[in-house]
């Protein structure tokens, strides 16, 4: 069992042509034992490059990848003590399923065949694949070929797990279905594992730890609920959390202490305002749950605006409001209960409540001020 | 579509009544049209003529070749097809030139084959490393495979000679005593073809495997290093096994081709290469066109066919299986 860091860790790649492409700047993280890290972010922000340095399938520009204190940068991939799920699964279609898990065992260790067989069948007997084993990859279903990808990775009992998107090749239902088991299994093993996903929903309900890659560069580690709630950046606000935060690019008018938008004002307590510390161009932001409707427009914070489009969901109905009627005005969404009816054009008052503000600095991106969380259970992430 | 129209037909209100005569002579017509509007009758003129070419020009040929076969043609002279013996057979296992001949072929056969697929892996294998001017590898290994069988054979010939390039080079290296005369000794006639042969397509087994090679993820090579293999372990047990459909797709090219590597030991030797280095096609052409005894010419034609459907059939029938064909 082992603790996993990146220590400032950067990936360069060299076209043909001379050209540098920087695909992982800088990153640091630390992976304590037992701890399962999300690595999320858009395609081609990197995340599956820094996996595949920690794996040792690329090798590292600059920086240090260490397991405990070993450093591991120039180390072959199996000498480093991990196990990897590829997206593909990447099973031997020649090797029936038990041969499949057998292998990393037979190639990496001096193991007897007869405990080889009783590890493999334990394995598959935890990820109930025990029926399987004499079968091929091809004439398995996508749900099983998971399992035994899980199960080839699982009879190493390595110090690290990486997943790499190991879920995106599976319908919803199951895809859902393998999202708790895979949470079960990882706490069972307590190995420390690093889990690549661009699918936020699988970053929040499974981490202990999100790190969000953007562009190669870390943009914030935490826990989901620190992710959602406390942003460091317009970047975090408005990937984590579906549907994303609203945004309104607005500017501080500090002589009426309010931030003015083309459509509306928005007046500030003393207390947001000195955390914006006089920065002129801002964008302000808020959940889509965090907004409600009712109440009368004349009160602070209160708009009046127009339906455009609802969406129900069953349990709750994302509603497309705009300040004025016809094309081109901005949209935004507000999530209201399930239940509340609204119907398209309709004139409703959005109430956009001060507590659960949060603005940052347009040029930067950098968040100025979070909302603010009463207590821990103010607000149950939308995902 | 044809069941459809038949269906219209019957709902057609106009073909219920009248006398008994016009409507039989009507259903006539129906049929007529019925004919007339298939799928299958609409397209004769298409694959008729071909068809018949085909069956006219090899299957009938290849019948033509057996009815031959069984008859005592020799010399000049019409074949008698009155009378059908197996004499032509019967005669076979005791001629010493037919044995050797089907020695050599079978030896041709299976060291040509075995020998072009392992250098054409290899090939295979080194350039897929994502090497640099790969392209320019794959060309001229391909090359000699776009070259006719009489230009390479005459080009080996100038090689083997016993002043030929090969000899000159062992001389020239100090190395006279491995100097022989490779198309006169009959200790070497026959490697010296295969040699020859395997230089010629092992580019095209390379390409097959190439093509192996590039249909299995890179993923694969991957997982096997993360899960501990070495590079040979990762070749042994993970690559090549997967290369299996693209060996046996080659086998039978290679095989099929041996059978019938005339030209090439006929450019280089003429009809007559000697007991060490004659194979069944050479043979049967000696028999035919040089010595007159096209009886028997046939009837090695038709073991030639014979050993052809014994290597194609079983991958035809697994191609068929497998819904390929």
């Amino acid at each position: 069992m082992a603790d996993l860091t990146l220590d400032d860790v950067s990936k360069v790649f060299v076209e043909n042509d001379g050209n540098e492409i920087t695909a992982v700047d800088d990153v640091s993280l630390e992976i304590d034992d037992g701890e399962f890290l999300v690595l999320v972010g858009p395609s081609g922000c990197g995340k599956s490059t820094t996996l595949r340095m920690v794996a040792g399938l690329e090798t590292v520009s600059s920086g240090e990848i260490r397991l405990d204190d070993r450093v591991i940068n120039d180390r072959q991939p199996k000498e480093r003590d991990i196990a990897m799920v590829f997206q593909s699964y990447a099973l031997y279609p020649h090797m029936t399923v038990r041969e499949n898990m057998s292998f990393g065992l037979e190639e990496s260790t001096d193991m007897p065949d007869d405990e080889i067989a009783s590890v493999v069948a334990e394995a598959a007997e935890m990820l109930g694949i025990d029926e399987l084993l004499d079968r091929k990859p091809d004439d398995l279903s996508g749900g099983q070929q998971q399992r035994v990808a899980l199960g080839r990775a699982i009879v190493r009992d390595p110090e690290v797990f990486l997943l790499d998107e190991p879920l995106s090749n599976l319908d919803a239902k199951l895809r859902a279905q393998m999202r708790t088991e895979l949470q079960r299994l990882q706490e069972e093993l307590d190995v420390a594992t690093i889990y690549v996903t661009h699918d936020q929903t699988e970053a929040m309900t499974m981490a202990d730890k999100i790190a969000i890659l953007d562009d190669g560069q870390l943009q914030q580690v935490g826990t989901p609920l620190e992710c959602y709630h406390e942003p460091e950046n317009l970047f975090v606000a408005g990937f984590i959390g579906e549907p994303s935060m609203n945004f309104f690019d607005v500017s501080l008018d500090t002589a009426d202490e309010r931030l003015v938008h083309d459509d509306f004002d928005y007046a500030l307590s003393a207390e947001t305002q000195s955390a914006l510390d006089g920065t002129e161009a801002l964008v302000l932001g808020i959940r889509p749950e965090d907004i409600s409707i009712g109440g009368d427009a004349d009160d602070d914070h209160r708009y009046e605006t127009v339906v455009d489009v609802v969406e129900p969901m069953g349990n709750e109905n994302n509603v497309y409001l705009t300040f004025e009627e016809g094309d081109g005005s901005e949209t935004f969404v507000a999530t209201i209960d399930g239940l509340e009816r609204v119907e398209e054009g309709e004139r409703v008052v959005a109430h956009v409540p001060e507590d659960a503000i949060h603005v940052f600095d347009r040029r930067t991106g950098r968040a100025l001020r979070n909302r603010r969380l009463e207590s821990e259970t103010a607000t149950e992430p939308q995902l | 579509m044809d069941s459809l129209r038949n269906s219209l037909q019957r709902l057609d209100p106009r073909s219920g009544h009248g006398a008994d005569e016009p409507v039989s002579r009507e259903r006539e017509g129906n049929r007529f049209a019925q004919l007339r509007g298939s799928d299958f009758v609409e397209s004769i003129p298409f694959w008729l003529p071909a068809t018949l070419l085909v069956l006219l020009f090899v299957y009938g040929a290849i019948g033509w070749n057996v009815a031959i076969s069984f008859t005592g043609w020799s010399g000049l002279g019409q074949p008698d097809y009155t009378n059908f013996t197996l004499e032509m057979y019967r005669q076979m296992p005791a001629d010493q030139n037919f044995r050797a001949s089907l020695r050599n072929t079978v030896a041709l056969l299976v060291a040509f084959t075995s020998v072009s697929l392992v250098v054409g892996l290899g090939l295979a294998l080194l350039v897929d490393r994502k090497i640099r001017f790969e392209n320019t590898f794959r060309t001229i290994y391909l090359l000699p495979m776009a070259l006719s069988f009489v230009v390479t054979a005459i080009f080996w010939s100038w090689m083997y000679a016993s002043d030929g390039l090969i000899n000159t080079t062992l001389a020239a290296v100090g190395l006279e005593a491995l100097a022989f005369d490779w198309l006169g000794d009959p200790r070497f006639k026959l490697a010296a073809v295969i040699f020859a042969l395997v230089w010629q397509f092992s580019g095209y087994c390379m390409i097959v495997y190439l093509a192996g090679l590039r249909s299995i993820p890179d993923d694969h090579y991957e997982a096997a290093r993360i899960d501990g293999a070495s590079t040979l372990t990762l070749y042994r047990r993970v690559i090549i096994p997967q290369l299996r459909s693209s060996t046996i797709g080659a086998t039978v090219v290679l095989m099929v081709f041996a059978l019938k590597a005339f030209d090439f030991i006929y450019v280089m030797f003429g009809d007559n290469p000697g007991r060490s280095a004659d194979i069944l096609a050479v043979t049967m052409y000696r028999q035919a066109f040089s010595a007159s005894e096209w009886a028997y010419g046939a009837a090695i034609a038709v073991v030639l066919f014979a050993l052809a459907l014994t290597i194609i059939g079983p991958y035809a029938y697994t191609q068929y299986k497998r819904g390929a064909l």
